[in-house]
């Protein structure tokens, strides 16, 4: 499974919404993801990918292509 | 007692609210922290030179007492500020107003607890798996910035529920009777915040006291704020022309990581606390048209000490 689509169905999990619905430009703003949306979020792809994501690096996540870019930047 | 404050000296789980800009520093911390309560000096707004000279006059005021320092996540330079905290080994940090991550790795590093303010038990439940020591469960009632709509009461009961760590309740506690009813409730502790405004320790100019002790029930509103949260406020010159849509011009020196840019919060905070009170924002909780009176500190506890013998029986 790729990056992309392993994101993306963590992102469908935690914020409730159909994976189909989700591309690459899909910002968190669209799918009404508030600040705790995303914490928990960073959570899960913390625990998904063994890694460790900073406030900072939270900061300049947007959308789903940064998620996307972030990860494959880490793995 | 709160098994966060054991090894701590401290005689109540009361801790005072961290109130920016600069309401509360040195001289009211230290003498909570005197009392016997926990002293909280809020960095918001300060410079990590300023801070650090803070804590160590709070300190020298309270030289045994509990010191705490209160940031709030949204500005720029919160981690300076809390990492100058850890360094000058407060005996604890609170932050609130958005959710630090990073925070608990800096604490546990340095072995000094982190408290999370927090209106919903989701938010107490990812605090308390980063490693919150603690949570403060902050109800519609408190002053400045809010996080919920419910009141504490509401919000106490569920976040006690939802989580492990010990629950300080804030928001509206004014009287020895309103502490019980927060321990009846399940809170651990409370925090209070207004009350200790109208302290003749608090700092803040007389007129600002004044505009606390003139305020009527109905002059309680709520303001927006540029952080992007609603925050509660006495009505006054500032807060009226707000609603009506009108704002002053800023000088922005981009203190704040996200920032609607209508105003500059930190500015019209700074104003209220040195007296030009018609050019500010006077943050307040609900409760405040219920005190009439300047006390010491000293005389704040006495007056509410008697919950924790009620609560001993």
């Amino acid at each position: 499974m790729s990056v992309e689509s392993k994101v993306k169905d963590i992102i469908a999990d935690q914020l409730e919404v159909a994976v189909d619905k989700l591309s690459k430009e899909t910002t968190f703003e669209d799918i009404d993801a508030d600040s705790l949306d995303i914490v928990e979020l960073v959570m899960a792809l913390e625990e998904e990918f063994d890694l460790e994501i900073s406030d900072q690096e939270i900061e300049n996540i947007n959308s789903v292509g940064d998620v996307v870019k972030y990860i494959e930047s880490k793995v | 007692m709160l098994n966060i404050f054991k090894n701590m000296c401290l005689k109540y789980p009361i801790m005072q609210g961290g109130m920016a800009v600069r309401v509360s520093t040195a001289p009211l911390a230290g003498a909570v922290a005197s009392a016997g309560g926990v002293g909280i000096i809020a960095a918001t707004g300060m410079t990590v030179d300023e801070l650090r000279n803070e804590i160590r006059e709070a300190r020298r005021i309270a030289m045994n007492g509990t010191i705490g320092v209160n940031v709030m996540f949204a500005v720029r330079n919160f981690a300076e500020l809390v990492k100058t905290a850890l360094q000058e080994k407060v005996d604890l940090v609170v932050s609130g107003a958005g959710f630090s991550r990073d925070i608990f790795s800096w604490g546990k590093e340095a072995e000094i607890p982190i408290l999370t303010i927090v209106s919903t038990s989701r938010l107490a439940k990812i605090a308390e798996k980063y490693g919150a020591s603690a949570v403060i469960a902050e109800g519609s009632e408190a002053g400045g910035h809010l996080g919920t709509e419910l009141s504490t009461a509401a919000i106490v009961p569920e976040i006690k529920s939802a989580v492990n760590i010990p629950v300080i309740a804030a928001g509206g506690i004014t009287y020895e009777n309103d502490i019980v009813e927060m321990m009846r409730l399940g809170a651990d502790g409370v925090q209070m915040a207004t009350r200790f405004v109208l302290s003749k320790e608090c700092t803040v100019a007389d007129s600002f006291k004044a505009h606390y002790l003139n305020a009527r029930e109905e002059d309680v509103v709520i303001i927006k704020s540029p952080v992007g949260l609603p925050g509660r406020a006495i009505r006054n010159v500032f807060s009226e022309a707000l609603a009506r849509g009108e704002h002053p011009t800023i000088n922005c020196d981009n203190c704040l990581k996200v920032c609607s840019h209508e105003y500059c919060i930190l500015e019209a905070l700074e104003n209220s606390r040195l007296g030009h009170i018609d050019q500010g924002v006077v943050f307040s909780g609900q409760n405040v048209f219920k005190m009439k009176e300047i006390l010491s500190v000293k005389e704040i506890f006495q007056n509410l000490r008697g919950a924790f013998s009620i609560k001993s029986k």
